[in-house]
């Protein structure tokens, strides 16, 4: 029996371009599902002209849960702890995005605590992921020592997240109408330690890597992308931002208080890897800048405006809202029809949409751009399959 | 332009387009058989320049016996959104492939064909995008069945 | 003649005027390969970060216990951590990289997802069951997902199960799976000394009780 995936993966082969020049031969490398520099269960089907890559066929669902049927059977609270697990690193993030989806589709207004800890909490957790994603990106592209770097920085995070919420990945905090808990005594503290702590570390971190002559000759020009191709092949986040399209939703459609705090949206102008490197770095900065001047005057009121535990049932309706994660827009789209779980819920992930300009940027490299690639549009594949 | 200006100057652009109430967006309902015209003019037409494609989802309505695609557009250069409701019907559920105005199109268009079944006409390459070639049906449907999936008991 | 017995003496050394004949060679093979144990970087969602990610890396560190060169072929790899859901379609390929490792080797399934399907146990259509269902797992490590002391406490019993002569098991023979749930009630600091006094048990070093980094 002819196994039907790959009778339709070879059809798609065999369309795919051939570019041979000088009578070289072509033949195709699986990368993935089992790849340490996929970041996952993700598998790109290569072409290869020699070193160089003709073609990207990505193959997904390698991790697909089903999330929105799931979605369709559990209660609108519910929906956050499966948000949660979509990307990981974002996690409070998605909680936010799904919680403002049906808080907007509620008409529930929040106080000023709310939002003011929600934004110092998902601003702490933007850092976090950066960190992450900074000593991912030295690991890909062969050196160790940012991976531990990253991850001993990172514990600090963790830490004042563990005191306050409970947990160290999935978060599980926002809920529907503000927070699970209130903010631990101690957090005010501890993040202003944080930041203290962390901002000669950011100087740290550029001089270890940024400056390396490999890291440079690795990211520049390298990936190239512009941003009319990048916004029409779905990208959001520093993916766009680093090819010049200033689209940060945090600035277009303020949500929480980030209409009242002062911060930059770093832009990039050539659309390379490195741009999109130093667009992350630049972020964690204007991350600590926000949480510094949201830190000292947290507004007093209740961490939970609705009665806790009560069942939701929105209006009936179309409900789309959407919030910026660390990697892109992160959209909430459910249709209620007023009983208390969702007729239909679809979330819009930013790494599904991001994935698709590396179709874009990667053809003409090598594989080892490929992988700097990959890295540095920071694939989360969990949240690509949902 | 504020929202009831924009609902108003896309629904001038065909007959039969309805503006959608029960949505927190500016909504409009357009019919599958002008959807792609109207598709080009909301891309190309200055006063809407919707160049990015946030999302498409789809809802299955079987007591109507319809599917509803939903797009998502926003335009960078205007700063506003719109959101389309597109219905086909649910025995031969036909739409037009939007990928050659928004490259990314072709991928959503994958996944809503994977789960929904919604065949794109025009599409390059309408694969299953999660699920293997040899899946039996689609599972976002509301009367998706199958033997492996377990019931939440309470 | 030497006698050697489950413990393992700080160092084998050769008796005056001839080799040493060890009458227990398996628990020196034991021994051994419960001290160096190759994970392969299988980490299909969330429990990756925490369980390879966090754990090895500087705060946790994993290569206290011997266990810290992540592979990413099967070929080199004798531990296979199963971080993470597993769907149906990856399946088979996680039966094709348990069938490529070297025997002995063993299974970690950590995490909800692995252990019976976790949150998406019901009304998904995809998810596996368990890990189970596709390859004899060792030891199992509750948690959504485990912090890497967990993870630390299922690593600590698998390498007590292969001390106590795991390696004498037939290629794909199953055996009885083990739970390595942290008991209700414990803290961080017993089970940093727990993990300590299991640690010095059998090495000739002194630890540290005190945690790395923090504030």
């Amino acid at each position: 029996m002819v196994n039907p995936e790959i009778s339709s993966l070879e059809k798609r082969i065999q369309q795919s371009p051939s570019k041979t020049e000088l009578n070289t031969q072509e033949y195709f490398v699986n990368m993935g599902p089992q790849h340490p520099s996929t970041h996952g269960v993700l598998r790109l089907v290569l072409r290869m002209d020699g070193e160089t890559v003709q073609d990207i066929i990505p193959v997904l669902g390698y991790i697909h849960r089903g999330i929105e049927k799931k979605s369709e059977s559990v209660g609108y609270r519910q929906q956050v702890h499966l948000t949660d697990r979509l990307d990981y690193l974002c996690s409070l993030m998605n909680n936010w995005g799904v919680s403002a989806a049906i808080e907007k589709a509620m008409n529930i207004e929040l106080n000023d605590r709310i939002e003011t800890v929600r934004t110092i909490v998902a601003e702490l957790q933007r850092i976090q992921s950066h960190q992450l994603w900074w000593g991912v990106f030295g690991m890909d592209l062969g050196a160790f020592t940012p991976f531990l770097y990253g991850f001993r920085d990172r514990e600090k995070i963790t830490a004042i997240f563990e005191e306050t919420i409970g947990a160290r990945l999935t978060m599980n905090y926002f809920q529907p109408g503000g927070m699970m808990y209130d903010i631990h005594p101690d957090f005010v503290q501890k993040v202003k330690e944080f930041i203290k702590y962390f901002r000669p570390i950011l100087k740290e971190y550029e001089d270890l890597f940024s400056g390396n002559i490999i890291v440079q000759e690795r990211l520049r020009n390298v990936g190239i992308i512009d941003g009319k191709t990048a916004l029409a092949y779905g990208a959001t986040g520093p993916v766009l931002r680093a090819s010049g399209i200033p689209y940060d939703l945090r600035k277009i459609e303020p949500y929480g208080v980030y209409s009242k705090v002062q911060f930059e949206v770093p832009v990039g102008k050539v659309g390379d890897c490195w741009d999109r490197y130093q667009v992350r770095m630049q972020e964690m900065q204007e991350s600590l800048k926000i949480i510094e001047q949201l830190i000292d005057n947290i507004p007093e009121g209740k961490h939970m405006v609705m009665k806790f535990g009560a069942k939701i049932r929105p209006p009936a309706g179309r409900f789309y809202s959407q919030i910026e994660t660390a990697r892109g827009v992160f959209g909430t789209f459910f249709v209620s029809d007023t009983t208390d779980k969702p007729y239909r819920m679809h979330f819009r992930t930013p790494n599904f949409h991001n994935l698709w300009s590396v179709l874009k940027m990667a053809p003409g490299g090598r594989v080892a751009d490929l992988v700097a690639i990959l890295s540095s549009i920071d694939v989360v594949v969990p949240d690509m399959d949902r | 332009m504020t929202k009831e200006e924009l609902l108003q100057q896309v629904c001038g652009l065909a007959d039969g387009m309805t503006i959608q109430e029960q949505s927190n967006q500016p909504t409009v309902n357009v019919p599958v058989e002008k959807w792609l015209s109207i598709a080009k003019t909301l891309k190309s037409d200055q006063r809407f320049q919707f160049d990015m494609l946030s999302d498409q989802a789809a809802i299955d309505w079987p007591q109507e016996n319809q599917i509803e695609l939903v797009y998502q557009f926003y335009s960078t250069s205007l700063g506003h959104n719109l959101m389309v409701c597109v219905r086909v019907s649910r025995q031969n559920p036909i739409a037009p492939s939007l990928y050659q105005l928004w490259p990314i199109s072709e991928w959503q268009e994958r996944e809503i064909f994977d789960l929904f079944g919604v065949r794109y006409s025009d599409h390059p390459d309408l694969r299953r995008l999660f699920l293997e070639d040899d899946w039996k049906g689609y599972p976002l449907l509301k009367d998706y069945k199958d033997d492996f999936m377990l019931e939440r008991p309470w | 003649m030497g006698l050697i017995t489950d413990q393992m003496p700080p160092m084998i050394e050769a008796f005056p005027g001839g080799p040493a004949f060890l009458t227990s060679l398996d628990s020196i093979i034991n021994w051994a390969r419960s001290s160096s144990l190759w994970p392969l970087t299988f980490g299909t969602s969330c429990c990756a970060i925490e369980v390879m990610m966090a754990a090895g890396a500087a705060h946790h560190d994993l290569a206290r216990f011997g266990a810290e060169v992540a592979r990413p072929s099967p070929r080199q790899a004798d531990l296979l951590v199963l971080a993470g859901t597993i769907v149906k379609r990856m399946e088979p390929r996680l039966r094709t990289l348990y069938d490529q490792m070297a025997e002995p080797k063993y299974v970690i399934a950590t995490g909800a997802c692995a252990i019976s399907g976790g949150p998406f146990i019901y009304n998904s259509y995809s998810t596996v069951r368990g890990a189970h269902e596709i390859i004899p797992v060792d030891v199992y490590v509750p948690g959504c997902p485990p912090r890497p002391e967990a993870f630390f406490y299922g690593l600590l019993t698998l390498q007590k199960m292969i001390r106590e002569g795991e390696t004498i098991r037939k290629p794909n023979e199953r055996r009885k799976p083990v739970l390595a749930n942290l008991p209700p009630g414990l803290t961080l600091e017993q089970l940093r000394k727990e993990m300590i006094q299991n640690l010095e048990s059998h090495s000739v070093t002194k630890f540290s009780d005190k945690p790395t980094g923090g504030f």
